[in-house]
Order: C-alpha cells, then sequence, then structure tokens
C-alpha cells in the first residue's frame, strides 16, 4: 500500500498546488459549460420539445439544415457578409485611429474617449439609440430630406437592413481595435524607423515594411477574438429588426434562439453545433498560420 | 517648405480627429437630448438639435413606469460586484497556474477551455437552467453568480500580463521561504494591478449589461437587475421613444462612470498585454 | 498583510451573498459579512412562520404590465380564501413567453400564467397546460360554459376535447376611423370593400389620412375571411390561402398600398401611436384593447375618432384572440390555482377587467353589462362594446396546429414579400402554401 501511495504523494506535493490554483475555474466550467454542450449536443441528435422527453433522431436535424431549410442557408450568408464586413471594416478604422492619435497629438485621451465610449455601452443600450436613428422619421433621414435627398429604409429595406446593422455595430466595436493597436504601435523601436529611414524609404514604405509586420501578433490577436464574437452576433438584430425584413438580418444565433421559442430545441441546438464546428476549424486554420504566437507561454 | 508641409500635415491630422469625434458622439449626443425633450420633438422635421424646451419630465415618467428602478440598480450593483471581486481572485490565480506553474496538461485544459468560448450562449442557457433548478437555486442572487465566477477570457487575459514578470523575483520570493499562495501576493498580486484594471472594467461591464441570462433566471421583480428591469419598459403600443432613451442613458451611466474612472490605469494594462503575447 | 486579507475577505462577501440572498427572503447586503460568519439564511422578514397549516403561496406570471387587471384583485382573493397567499410576478408580453419554453419541463413553473391564444396551439400540442375541463365540469361559476363565453371564444378556448385555458379577455378586430376628417369632407363610413377604397381615395391627401398596412397574419388572414376564404382547410391538412379567394383579397390590400391609400407600416415607421397623433394613418383595425392606449397616450383626439365593424367583400371576418389563464401541467398547487381563476371570472371582476386594463372581457354577461356597454365621450359616445362583440360574432382563432408558428412565419414573409415588391401576390402565396404543406406533413 505504501509503495502505491508513495509516488502519489509525490505528485501532489509537487503539483497539487497548481492544480488546487485551477480547480475552481476548471469545475466551474466542467458544470457550467462543458457538461451543458455535452447535454445539448446530445438535444441535437433528437427530436425535443422542451417539454416531452427527448426522441433519438439521428443526424436527421443536421441534415435537414443543409438540405431543406432555406432560412438557415439564409442565416448563414447573412452572418457570413456581417462578418467579412465588420471584420473588414472595424480593425481598419481601428488601425487609422490608431495611427493618427499615434501622431503625438495632443488632447489624446480626449479623442481616445470618443473612440472607445460607445465599446463600453452595452450592445442592447446601442441598438436601442440606432434603432430611433433609423427611424424612417429619425434624425438621419430627417437630415436628408431637409438637405433635399429622399430618405432612406434603413431597417425595412431588404438590401439596406443589413448594412444598416454593420454600420452600428463598427460604430460600437472599433474603438476596442484603436485601443490595442495604438499601444502596439507605441511600443514599436524608434531604432526600425530610423534604420528604414536611412535607407532612403518614404512614408508609405516604412508602413509597409516596418508597422505592418511589427503588428503582426496583435492583428491576429484581433482577429481571434473577433471573428468568434461576430460570428455569434445577436442583440443588435434582435433588438433592430428581429431578423427581417424576410428574414435578410437573421443571424445563426437569431435563428437558433428563434427555433427555440417554437419549442423545438433538438434542432436549435443542432444549429448551435454547425456553429460550433465552423468556429473550431476556423480558430484551427488561424492557430496553424505563420506568425500566430498569440496563445503560446 | 517642409516646414509649411508639416504645419498643413498636422492640421489636417486634427481637422479629421476632431471630426470623427464629433461623429462618434453624435448618437450619443442624440439619445442625452432626446431624453430631455418634449416627446412631439423626438422626430420633428427639420430636427431640433438643441432641446427647448428642457424637461425632466421623461425620468420622472420612467421612474414612475418602473418604481423598481432603484431597487433594480442596487441588484445590479451587487451583483456585478460580486462577479467581478470572483473573476479578480479565481482568474488571476488561474492564471498564474497556467503562465508561471509547470504541470501534467497544463497545455491541453488551457486549449479545451477556449473551446468554451465558442458555443453560444443561447445554447447552454437550458441546461445550465435545469441544473441551477434541480439545486433550487432559480430566482437567486446565486443564480447569477455561481455561473459566472470565472471566465477563460479572464484567464486568458491574466495570463498574458503574468507570462512578463521574471521568474527571477518568484524565485526570490520563494527562496524568502514564500509559500505559493504568498508568492502569489506578495509578488504577483501587485504587479498585475494594471491588467486587473483592465480585467475588472470589463469583467464589471460585461456582468451590468448582461440580459438573456438574468431575464430567463430571476422571477421575482424585486430580484431583477438595471437591464431585465428597463426592458419592461418596451411595453407593447405604449412605450413613449423619450422615456425609452432616458432609461437608456441611466443604463449607460454608471459604465461611463466606471471607464472615466479607471481610465488611465485601464488604457495602460489593456495595451501592455495585448502587445506582450 | 492586508493585500492577503483582501481576497478573503472578497470571498466571504460573496459566500454570504450566495447563502443569504434569494427572491423570497429579504436581503441584507450590508449586514452580509456578520451572517456569513453566522452561516445562516439572512433574516426572513415574515418572523411568525405557522409550521403546521401552512399557508398555500400560488405563483402568478402575469404579462400584462402596467394596467393589470391581475393585481387589484389579489386582496380580495386572499381576504376570501385565507388559505392561499398569491405571489405575482409582473413581466411583459416577450419576457413571459421566453420564460415559459424554459420552464414548462422543470419544477419552476407558476401556478398560474396570462397566455396570449397565439401561444396556444404549441403548448397545447405538448400537453404542457392542465386540462381545466376536469376543474370546471362545463361550468364556470355556476353558469354552463356554453352561456358564459360566446361560440368564438368556446372554440379558441377548446382544443382537441381539452380545455387548456379559460379566456379572460377576447381581442377581435374592427375598423378604427377619423370621423371627425369624414364628416368634415361629407363621407359616410365605408362597410364593403369598394367603399373603404373610394372613401380612402377621397380621404387621402399626399402621405396624410392614409389606411395602415401592416404585413403580419393578425391583418392579412382578416382580409381573407372577408373575401370567403380560409387559411387552413376544416382539416387542418393543406393551407388554402392561396385560394383565388384568398389571393384577390390580398390583391385587394396591395392595390390600396400601391394606389397610395395605404401606408406600409414597418416597424421602422415606429409605433401605430406616432401615426394616429401626427395624422399618417387615418383608419386602422385593431382590438378593444387598443381603445385604451389611445385615451392615454392621445387624449388631445378625444371625439375624432369612432370604431365600426371593418369593411368586408362577400361576409365579415376576423381574427380572434385575447389573453387565456392556464395552469402549467407541472404547477405545484393546481387546486387553489384554480381557485383564482374562478374568482377573476366573476362578472364583476370581469367587468373591472375592462375599467382597470381597458381591454375587453372575454365573458358574455361582462361584456352585456351596462359598465362595460356604455357610451364612450372618447369615441363620440358610440356604444364600442357593441361593435367588438358583433365583430366577435364572425371572428375565427387561429388553426389549432403544432406547426402553426412556422405557418405562421411563413405566411408573413410572403406579406412582407409582396408589400416591398419582392414577388407577386400569386407567387409569394403559392410559395408559402406550399412551405405550410409541407410543416403539416411533417407534424
Amino acid at each position: 500500500m505504501q509503495q502505491i501511495l508513495k509516488p502519489v504523494k509525490r505528485f501532489f506535493r509537487k503539483y497539487g498546488v497548481a492544480y488546487a490554483f485551477i480547480a475552481v475555474p476548471v469545475i466551474s466550467m466542467l458544470l457550467f459549460i462543458f457538461i451543458p454542450m455535452a447535454i445539448s449536443f446530445y438535444w441535437s441528435l433528437c427530436d425535443f420539445s422542451g417539454i416531452q422527453a427527448p426522441r433519438f433522431i439521428g443526424l436527421d436535424n443536421y441534415i435537414k439544415l443543409f438540405t431543406v431549410d432555406k432560412i438557415f442557408i439564409q442565416a448563414l450568408k447573412n452572418t457570413l457578409l456581417f462578418v467579412v464586413l465588420s471584420m473588414f471594416i472595424g480593425p481598419t478604422l481601428g488601425l487609422l485611429t490608431a495611427l493618427m492619435l499615434n501622431q503625438k497629438v495632443r488632447f489624446q485621451g480626449l479623442f481616445r474617449t470618443a473612440y472607445f465610449l460607445p465599446v463600453m455601452t452595452s450592445m442592447v443600450v446601442v441598438s436601442t439609440i440606432w434603432k430611433m436613428l433609423y427611424n424612417q422619421n429619425g434624425i438621419f433621414n430627417t437630415v436628408l430630406t431637409n438637405i433635399g435627398l429622399s430618405p432612406v429604409n434603413w431597417l425595412s429595406d431588404p438590401d439596406m437592413a443589413l448594412i444598416s446593422v454593420v454600420i452600428a455595430s463598427v460604430w460600437q466595436g472599433f474603438g476596442f481595435e484603436t485601443v490595442i493597436f495604438l499601444a502596439a504601435l507605441q511600443s514599436i523601436p524608434k531604432e526600425l524607423y530610423e534604420a528604414a529611414d536611412i535607407d532612403g524609404a518614404n512614408g508609405i514604405n516604412k508602413f509597409f515594411s516596418v508597422t505592418l509586420p511589427s503588428l503582426r501578433s496583435v492583428i491576429t490577436f484581433v482577429y481571434i477574438y473577433g471573428l468568434i464574437g461576430s460570428f455569434q452576433t445577436f442583440d443588435q438584430m434582435y433588438v433592430m429588426t428581429k431578423g427581417g425584413p424576410v428574414y435578410r438580418t437573421t443571424t445563426i444565433v437569431l435563428y437558433l434562439f428563434d427555433k427555440f421559442q417554437d419549442l423545438r430545441l433538438g434542432y436549435a441546438s443542432a444549429i448551435a453545433y454547425v456553429l460550433f464546428f465552423i468556429l473550431v476549424i476556423l480558430s484551427f486554420i488561424q492557430w496553424r498560420l505563420p506568425g500566430s504566437k498569440s496563445t503560446e507561454a | 517648405m517642409r516646414k509649411i508641409q508639416k504645419i498643413t500635415g498636422r492640421t489636417i491630422l486634427y481637422i479629421v480627429l476632431i471630426v470623427t469625434s464629433l461623429i462618434m458622439f453624435v448618437p450619443f449626443y442624440w439619445a442625452i437630448t432626446s431624453s430631455i425633450k418634449m416627446e412631439q420633438f423626438i422626430f420633428a422635421s427639420p430636427p431640433q438639435w438643441w432641446p427647448s424646451p428642457i424637461t425632466f419630465k421623461n425620468y420622472l415618467g420612467m421612474l414612475q413606469r418602473v418604481p423598481g428602478f432603484p431597487r433594480y440598480f442596487l441588484n445590479s450593483v451587487l451583483i456585478a460586484g460580486a462577479i467581478t471581486l470572483a473573476h479578480v481572485f479565481f482568474d488571476t490565480l488561474a492564471a498564474y497556474a497556467f503562465a508561471k506553474l509547470k504541470f501534467p496538461g497544463r497545455d491541453a485544459i488551457f486549449f479545451m477551455m477556449l473551446l468554451g468560448l465558442m458555443i453560444p450562449f443561447q445554447v447552454n442557457m437550458i441546461p445550465i437552467y435545469r441544473i441551477l433548478s434541480s439545486l433550487k437555486m432559480v430566482d437567486t442572487y446565486a443564480a447569477l453568480i455561481v455561473p459566472n465566477m470565472t471566465s477563460i477570457f479572464g484567464i486568458f487575459l491574466m495570463r498574458q500580463f503574468l507570462i512578463s514578470i521574471p521568474n527571477d523575483l518568484l524565485d526570490a520570493a520563494r527562496i524568502d521561504g514564500c509559500d505559493e499562495l504568498g508568492v502569489f501576493a506578495r509578488v504577483i498580486f501587485p504587479l498585475t494591478l494594471p491588467g486587473l484594471a483592465t480585467l475588472i472594467v470589463f469583467i464589471f461591464m460585461n456582468a451590468w449589461n448582461d440580459f438573456l441570462w438574468p431575464r430567463i433566471v430571476l422571477n421575482s421583480d424585486k430580484m431583477l437587475t438595471l437591464p431585465v428591469g428597463l426592458a419592461q419598459l418596451q411595453l407593447k403600443n405604449t412605450s413613449n421613444e423619450a422615456q425609452i432613451m432616458a432609461g437608456t442613458v441611466l443604463t449607460m451611466l454608471p459604465m461611463i462612470l466606471v471607464y472615466l474612472f479607471m481610465q488611465k490605469q485601464f488604457i495602460e494594462g489593456m495595451t501592455s498585454g495585448a502587445v506582450k503575447g | 498583510m492586508t493585500k492577503k486579507l483582501a481576497p478573503i475577505v472578497a470571498l466571504l462577501l460573496i459566500v454570504a451573498m450566495l447563502a443569504g440572498c434569494s427572491g423570497s427572503a429579504q436581503p441584507a447586503a450590508t449586514e452580509a459579512a456578520t451572517t456569513a460568519a453566522a452561516g445562516t439564511e439572512a433574516a426572513a422578514t415574515t418572523a411568525s412562520g405557522t409550521t403546521d397549516t401552512e399557508p398555500v403561496t400560488i405563483t402568478i406570471w402575469d404579462y400584462y404590465g402596467e394596467a393589470t387587471p391581475v393585481k387589484p384583485l389579489i386582496e380580495g382573493f386572499e381576504a376570501e380564501n385565507p388559505g392561499i397567499k398569491v405571489d405575482l410576478q409582473s413581466l411583459d408580453w416577450n419576457t413571459t413567453l421566453e420564460k415559459l419554453n424554459v420552464v414548462l419541463a422543470g419544477g419552476d413553473a407558476p401556478d398560474l400564467v396570462t397566455i396570449d391564444m397565439t401561444w396556444l396551439p404549441r403548448f397545447a400540442a405538448l400537453g404542457a397546460f392542465t386540462d381545466l375541463s376536469t376543474y370546471a365540469n362545463g361550468e364556470l361559476n355556476g353558469v354552463p360554459l356554453s352561456e358564459a363565453y360566446s361560440e368564438g371564444a368556446m372554440k379558441a378556448m377548446t382544443y382537441g376535447n381539452t380545455l387548456p385555458t379559460i379566456m379572460c379577455d377576447f381581442d377581435t378586430y374592427a375598423l378604427y376611423y377619423r370621423a371627425d376628417l369624414l364628416e368634415a369632407k361629407g363621407l359616410t363610413v365605408p362597410t364593403i370593400w369598394d367603399e373603404l377604397e373610394a372613401t380612402l381615395s377621397k380621404l387621402v391627401e399626399g402621405d396624410q389620412y392614409r389606411y395602415q398596412f401592416l404585413a403580419d397574419t393578425f391583418h392579412g388572414a382578416q382580409f381573407i375571411y372577408q373575401n370567403g376564404g380560409s387559411l387552413l382547410n376544416d382539416d387542418n391538412t393543406k393551407a388554402v390561402y392561396n385560394s383565388p379567394e384568398a389571393v384577390a383579397a390580398i390583391q385587394f390590400e396591395k392595390d390600396l398600398l400601391d394606389k397610395g391609400l395605404a401606408i406600409n407600416w414597418t416597424a421602422d415607421q415606429g409605433e401605430r401611436i406616432q401615426g394616429v397623433k401626427d395624422g399618417r394613418i387615418a383608419m386602422f383595425s385593431d382590438g378593444p384593447y387598443y381603445m385604451g392606449i389611445m385615451k392615454s397616450s392621445a387624449p388631445e383626439m378625444s371625439g375624432e375618432w369612432r370604431v365600426a365593424i371593418h369593411p368586408y367583400q362577400t361576409e365579415a371576418g376576423s381574427y380572434l384572440g385575447g389573453t387565456g389563464l392556464s395552469i402549467p401541467v407541472n404547477a405545484q398547487h393546481k387546486d387553489a390555482a384554480w381557485k383564482f381563476i374562478e374568482y377573476m371570472m366573476r362578472t364583476e371582476n370581469q367587468i373591472e377587467l375592462y375599467k382597470t386594463a381597458g381591454a375587453a372581457p372575454a365573458l358574455t354577461a361582462a361584456l352585456n353589462s351596462d359598465e362595460v356597454n356604455v357610451e364612450d365621450p372618447y369615441f363620440g359616445n358610440e356604444k364600442v362594446f357593441s361593435v367588438f362583440l358583433e365583430s366577435m360574432k364572425t371572428a375565427r382563432p387561429f388553426p389549432y396546429v403544432r406547426s402553426w408558428s412556422d405557418i405562421d412565419a411563413s405566411f408573413v414573409t410572403a406579406l412582407q414579400n409582396i408589400s416591398l415588391d419582392q414577388m407577386s401576390v400569386k407567387d409569394a402565396l403559392d410559395a408559402s402554401a406550399a412551405e405550410a404543406d409541407s410543416f403539416l406533413s411533417q407534424q
């Protein structure tokens, strides 16, 4: 008995503290993330209303999603469009504003606040405000008509609605990237720029040869979180359009939330897992890309 | 010649900065001024840029229609505060372990936890509810706090800060006779203050703004948090845009104050952590 | 030393909160630290709790909001039933639905909940609500159900041969119109579709004074009914809202839009009451509860509006809905909940429902009473409830099939496509009906 216990005791003396430190998060995640995930994965393989017992149907939900569900395909398209637009515009704006702020301007704190304050506001609040701005008789249209242009159906035109939501989302979010890029810029050693000057580089050259490469790991960080977050976008659409008009602003998560409301929990869970697999694959691809040092110790 | 170029360059820079900052402020400006406008002027054409007359009726009206407002406010403060404290404690401890201690399975466990970010909350909501329901924890502060005491986001964030602390400092403390908890309290904790400020603001912000989960798991009126209580204002067909804006401003206010207060530590802390990835 | 204490104190605070704070006890945040040490639940305010004959407490979820007819009844009910206490939770429409979805399987269902009649198909199909026919035994407060309610209401409350809900207010549509404008122009209120169009052409001025077009099933369905059509066939196996009559009905609506006589009221137009007040809307169709909203939000328009039966083509027709009182099947105190239903459905309390919530009581006796069927000064001293009562005679609830919400969503999408000029009326309705058929066959 003593023989077996000895190495065990040694193990715990060596690593016990570390395990103790991570104990609460691990248990908490087990209980509140991984076990629920396992449960809902099982539900995704069932026909389940939440009230009566689940009935196992294998991969039927998944098959249905990709073969007959036109709304799901539309949701995929909408989400993809949203992700592409916001991940393109957002970080770009963030970088541009960071570059500007990096030019040793006065009142830097004030400008930083202007870009960052929306980030501090909840998406629900932001959406409520923008919904009012986008009202047919809201301030945007009122200004347009007062200068002689025609009003825009910001949220009721099927082709315009998603763009309007993207604008509000980007307004809320790009300040986050501004602050991160600004700090990254401020830590690039001056010597690198001086060396480029000696080589006769002009402003644009320096940007591409010194600035961008130095920002690479920060850009990766921004894109990982941005991607995972924007694929799961929900709040803005829930408040501003409820997925309409004609499903043109329905995102994946909004659609699965709808299915919950209809008491089709199995189907909703399947939708969630399709999203999950998409994100896992994307993260994996990103992990393998050269230059991604964001998660290594 | 070069000097003139430089001056015009700077001028343009300032102009762009000022104009873009003003544009960023417009929605806030509009929300605030709408909240002190009389309702008939909200959609007036030509637009009323400065409210006249100014009225605080909307705030009064909103507080009347949502009489539990002070109570919701208090609940939000308590719950967000408790969640933040829990995160500060648990996330930092775990981050230290992942950053500085070596133990079997460290990287595997860390990666597994990252996976948890990729499933939307709406999906886990019902199973979590059932778990809490079987523990008879529905409609309690605990229901909001216990599932939210730690997060991989917080752990990840703190880990980035901790990695940059030189190991020599830790070894010195160990040689001085501190146990791991002592090392943590004496050496680590003080050095993480900038990162901690970041963590505090983010976690407080998310906890304060959380809407879906409290709505589902809280029943009694006196337990509601502020966003949930205010959402009741959106009563079908009877909502008043000006009052809704007043409610919105009131919801935003605490976060803005927290930001302004912690601005210095927050921005510096957040950026130093992200860069040294 | 203080650095080490801080996290420990923080932990204690958290533990204290977890132990001491719940919905049923009064939280005492400032005493958190001391109660943590004692490790007991925070003191409840009901100091003298009897442990022998525990009073039963029923939980009621009420979506009426601030104009709730439920709250004023609690005191009287508790006085009459000393063994029962009522815990009322005032939610709103959205929240009630979302929470019901979560609790109906577990153990936290309320004992009584107000439901919108449109929710009934999905919940009743899943057996989520208690069959109240065992409690009612064909009667309500001593009156046979068939006498207490109109035929339409009885039909709406029945699912198969169960009674999953007791209706407490009803919703059926009538035409609200600006009588003052009609009078000024020497027009009379239209009674058939041709007259509706003619009157509108003389009434509309630019983009003012139009008929409100809403792309939802409530309003679309009524036009179909009014042309002799239906949503589903008699045994609910096939969608028939693309029949020639139905297509013609929706086409009529579309024509009103195209001719500028109706305004496409999308969500970004704001709330209807804005359009009512600023004159964009001079005619719209909705239920009796809207009268209350107009009185509270547009008191300055008193005397300008009236209600009338909505103009039709072949027969009058409208949607029938309302609010029902249901007892979830996993509720803990069903008997006590039933007692509350009976109390709330007493004629005098139904009359009160009108007075507090401005909604139309579902009980026929209350509807016919003098207190409810009064001349309403806001509506030019018209006996407004006679109009809604009349409308109820030809009103129909939505079909009670499990996949109703899918069919509804499909129909709404069709209407949106039509009103946004994305598809023709026939194409949109045909496509939607085909979808509906597949939903029905998969149930």
